[in-house]
């Protein structure tokens, strides 16, 4: 029996039983504070087979190899350059001290860095890393590798194809998942599942970060998703800060304690992490005599994944929506930006067709003139970053289609796979290469099939042809081929026969591209919006679709309530009730107040949007323009101003009214001044953000309540040299000059902005503020401080009056 | 040298930007409309940012009360420091920017949206700032494997006796330029919801 068939052998009947903590052990036994336990064990290799013996003779069936940071980046630390050597030395020392009775696993763990695109580190860069340490390994006659305590799922999958490229052993992936549930890096257990199963990981768990409770939850939301055994390997409790020294206070029976709830939850295989000792083990392998593991129960999963999401693709659920518009036909300015290698316009589609429901966001970058496969990997590792979204990879080209699925963090969705013979082939090796679902597309390449019955035929055909890369049904959806009803009248029927079948006598996914169903027709969206209902009564399970289609999106919610997909309705019902708080008084309560407690009532609920109408109907009515301003608006203002100083309003709601404010000020504008009407502004004070600063959103809340309050502001903006200060405020004769910093070396330019004003005979008042200015520093460059954008009012109505006495 | 993280994410600090804009509980009046449009553009605003990080431990080769020098000789003049750092073996020293992209979008709603542009303001300031607790995490964690942990605290260029030029020394060491922020004559880092900060680190018995 090799390894993996004695593996597969226990798992069947029993729990696994995985060894404990190596770098604990290790300090326990004498090795020192800050040194590298792969160096420390080459040069103590009997210290580290006495752990290996303990953890055999506690009942460990397979010990794990001394290597976790035995990796080029690591041992570089310690300028050590023989990878290949170290490992094979460590692998063969565990071999030693296993002998017979037991397996050894070389053990691969992080490298400390980031894979792209979440790091600096190039995907090929890690999986020849890890090359290298897998060669080492493998001459030192290790049995399976495990790959463990993984935060970055790239860096995962860069260690996992590295195996799966050089060897076919057993392979056991876990990652390290903190309090949230998910890896630092965002991954939850299932997604990390999801992809990792795909990509041919033997058994996939976590390990580490956390003590037993904590993990079993994890254990059990993965179980239900899982094609593979599940491992836990948790750390004998939280680890315990007492007077400098770290310790795991949990003790064997209490660490042992939990294994019949890891094994209900699903665990069938464990070990111990951090702490864990020789007794651990010995107490778990006790405990786990008793109990008979869960076996797996699937053997195959319709889902795709992201670094941070999986969208499942079960039957009878709501339609999913694959998001289109990430596709550079027809759009001028997407097709410059790929040429110029930008991809701002494809990140902010991305996330506004997921704002809209889009689940999955199809990517397309093909268009003459590009190299598709460095653009298309390019907008993948961008997308990655942008949206949790897993990604449907649309390409004809295979290459491109190679390197994208390569770099893609997840389980990917290839669009398509035809059925033509001299690409069928390849590209079902390529997507059972990195365990990608297909769009199954029934066209030969000679014809396109016009009729349910000969598509079906082509789908049995590659479907047949999938099965030998080892597809199920679940891991394909059919492309049912929506054609334009303007030159077929009966396609559309063709299609929903198709769809039908599929999710009916066939038993798998359909999806549509929606759009083609209308081609040629005026008024598309009624065409297309009436044929994905009927589609969804079909059995469809994805549509190809653009979600910012309102309506659209709103059939597709209706038609999973009438299809039954949608329980008790409440998406549909949760989509459309909307909650309300209205602040505003009820309409009959509105009607008795006048126009002009409705103006100051807009001002202080921040309505932007009423106060201006509310303005117009004021002065149709014969109020004027004077009294609305000094009677009612500006004390509403000081009325926010004050509700904000008792912190009754916060920033937004302060902004909110000053911006309604403004907003009917500016209807008022033209009418002051008029019929005697003397304009009167309180002052006029120059606002700038000094020298060398560029933070200036303080400085704009300031203008902003000082215009509100009746001065007269002008504002140069930011980074604005004193030379343009002073000859602002000498043109303008300003009352006050107001000046702006957020750092403490910007800061000092307000010192010396003020002594050119003093130099130039400029005499009129400075007022200064920002994060990091005081009253005190205020006080040392003669100036006066404000606070903020209330504060800046009250300093500059106290300077004005002062000067005016 | 320095570990460059392009994509850090984290739980959206939304407690502490309705604290940074002010908000405070049992005081602050706000009805659930105006909550749901506060937290809608908050949670728009987190969609823009693309937080990134830098992060380089380094050994405390010397230290007086005048400032610590780090292995190679990188000396940080500054009596605070040196207090915050008492008892630490090391240095954690790391950046974080929260994007340009946000900096955009603040900018594009400013005149005609101050209420917009001030909640984008706080979101982009408060997740770079939680980028910093990720990186402490992620140090943290890697740190106690060799029996080490990281102060609770950290420290900022600008803040005590420890001045805004060392800013300078920050960007060269971690190479901050790797995730896209740029530095002007006045150190102020661009784009501007970008930090920098200290950590200690302890030996562990």
């Amino acid at each position: 029996m090799n390894a993996r068939q004695k593996i597969q052998h226990i798992i069947r009947r029993r729990v696994l039983i995985l060894d404990g903590a190596t770098g604990t052990e290790l300090q326990a036994r004498g090795m020192p504070h800050g040194v590298s336990p792969e160096l420390y064990s080459l040069n103590n290799s009997e210290i580290i087979r006495s752990v290996h013996r303990g953890y055999l003779e506690a009942g460990s069936d397979i010990i794990f190899a001394c290597t976790f940071g035995a990796n080029r980046f690591k041992l570089a630390q310690y300028d050590v350059t023989d990878v290949r050597g170290v490992n094979r030395k460590l692998a063969g020392t565990a071999r030693e001290a296993a002998g017979s009775r037991g397996l050894v696993a070389g053990d691969i763990g992080p490298t400390g860095r980031f894979v792209e695109p979440f790091g600096d580190i190039g995907f090929e860069a890690a999986v020849a890393c890890y090359k290298e340490q897998i060669q080492g390994l493998l001459e030192g006659g290790v049995d399976l590798f495990v790959i463990e305590t993984m935060i970055d799922i790239q860096e995962t999958r860069a260690a996992l194809i590295a195996i799966k490229e050089v060897t076919d052993l057993y392979t056991i992936v876990t990652m390290t998942y903190d309090g949230s549930g998910r890896t630092l890096n965002g991954t939850d257990p299932v997604s990390a599942l999801v992809t990792l199963q795909a990509l041919g990981a033997d058994a996939v768990g976590c390990n580490c970060s956390t003590g037993p409770a904590e993990m079993i939850p994890l254990i059990t939301r993965m179980k239900p998703h899982a094609r593979v055994p599940l491992v836990a390997k948790p750390n004998a409790g939280l680890p315990v800060l007492r007077q400098g020294k770290t310790s795991f206070e949990m003790g064997p029976d209490e660490f042992a304690g939990n294994v019949r709830a890891f094994v209900y939850a699903g665990a069938n295989l464990l070990g111990g992490c951090c702490g864990s000792t020789a007794e651990h083990i010995r107490a778990l392998k006790e405990q786990c005599s008793s109990l008979r593991p869960v076996p797996v129960q699937r053997r195959s999963i319709s889902a795709v994944s992201s670094h941070a999401r999986t969208v499942f693709l079960d039957r009878g659920a709501p339609l999913t929506i694959i998001g289109e518009r990430i596709n550079p036909t027809g759009k001028k300015a997407l097709q410059q930006e790929l040429r110029e290698g930008k991809f701002s316009l494809v990140n902010s589609f991305a996330r506004e067709q997921v704002r809209k429901g889009a689940a999955l966001l199809d990517v397309n970058v093909g268009m003459p003139g590009i190299d598709e496969k460095a653009i298309l990997t390019q907008a993948v590792k961008n997308l990655v970053l942008a949206t949790d979204s897993p990604l449907c990879l649309d390409t004809s080209h295979i290459d491109a289609l190679k390197a994208a699925l390569r770099l893609y963090p997840g389980r990917a969705l290839i669009n398509s796979i035809s059925a033509e013979e001299k690409t069928l082939e390849d590209r079902l090796r390529l997507a059972a290469s990195y365990g990608a679902m297909f769009i199954l597309l029934p066209i030969t390449g000679s014809s396109l099939p016009r009729t349910a019955l000969e598509r079906q035929e082509i789908v049995r055909r590659v479907y047949a042809a999938a099965r030998e890369h080892g597809f199920t049904r679940d891991d394909f959806m059919v492309d049912a081929l929506a054609m334009a009803v303007s030159a077929d009248g009966q396609a559309a029927l063709e299609t929903l026969k198709t769809i039908t079948w599929c999710s009916r006598t066939l038993g798998c996914h359909s999806v549509v591209g929606l759009s083609n169903v209308s081609f040629g027709l005026p008024e598309r969206a009624w065409v297309n919006a009436s044929f994905l209902s009927m589609a969804i009564a079909s059995g469809l399970s994805c549509a190809i679709a653009n979600p910012e289609s309102v309506e659209l999106m709103n059939v597709k919610r209706a038609g999973d309530v009438l299809a039954g997909r949608d329980k008790d309705a409440a998406g549909f019902i949760g989509h459309f009730s909307v909650a309300r708080d209205h602040a505003v008084p009820a309409p009959a309560v509105q009607e008795r107040l006048s126009v002009e407690e409705l103006i100051a009532r807009a001002i202080l609920e921040g309505d932007r949007d009423r106060a201006p109408a509310l303005v117009d109907r004021a002065l149709d009515e014969g109020v004027k323009a004077r009294v609305l301003v000094d009677g009612v608006m500006i004390p509403a203002i000081q009325k926010v101003g004050e509700l904000y100083e008792k912190k009754v309003y916060f920033l937004p709601q302060l902004i909110a009214s000053a911006e309604a404010m403004q907003r009917g000020f500016e209807r008022l504008e033209p009418f002051l001044g008029e019929g005697g009407d003397v304009s009167t502004t309180k002052g006029r004070i120059l606002l700038a953000t000094v020298e060398g600063d560029i933070h200036d959103i303080g400085k704009n809340i300031v203008g902003l309540m000082l215009k509100n309050n009746g001065y007269d502001v002008l504002d140069l903006g930011k980074d604005v040299p004193p030379q343009r200060i002073i000859a602002a405020a000498k043109d303008a004769g300003v009352d006050i000059v107001g000046l702006s910093a957020l750092m403490t070396t910007t800061m000092m330019n307000m010192g010396e902005t003020v002594n050119r004003l003093r130099d130039a005979g400029i005499t009129c008042d400075v007022m200064v503020g920002g994060a990091v200015v005081t009253g005190e520093f205020a006080e040392t460059i003669g100036a006066s401080y404000a606070r903020d954008g209330v504060d800046a009012v009250r300093v500059a109505q106290n300077l004005l009056s002062r000067k005016r006495t | 040298m320095p570990i460059h993280f392009q994509a850090i994410r984290v739980r959206l600090p939304e407690r502490e930007i309705f604290a940074r804009l002010g908000f405070r509980k049992g005081l602050t009046s706000l009805s659930a409309a105006e909550r749901e449009t506060v937290s809608k553009t908050i949670e728009e605003a987190s969609d823009i940012v693309l937080l990134k990080g830098a992060a380089l431990v380094m050994d405390i080769r010397d230290r007086d009360d005048a400032g610590i020098t780090l292995e190679g000789g990188t000396v940080f003049p500054s009596s605070s420091l040196t207090g915050m750092l008492a008892g630490c073996s090391g240095a954690l020293l790391m950046g974080a920017t929260a994007g340009q992209g946000i900096m955009d979008a603040i900018a594009a709603c400013s005149s005609q949206n101050l209420t917009r542009a001030v909640i984008l303001d706080a979101v982009g300031s408060e997740m770079a700032d939680a980028a910093l607790d990720w990186i402490m995490d992620y140090a943290g964690q890697d740190l106690l494997r060799s029996s080490r942990r990281l102060t609770r605290k950290r420290f900022s260029a600008g803040y005590g006796d420890f001045s805004l030029e060392n800013q300078q020394t920050m960007f060269d060491m971690l190479q901050l330029g790797e995730i896209g922020i740029r530095m002007t004559p006045a150190k102020v880092l661009i784009p501007e919801k970008s930090v920098t900060a200290v950590a200690g680190v302890l030996r562990l018995t």
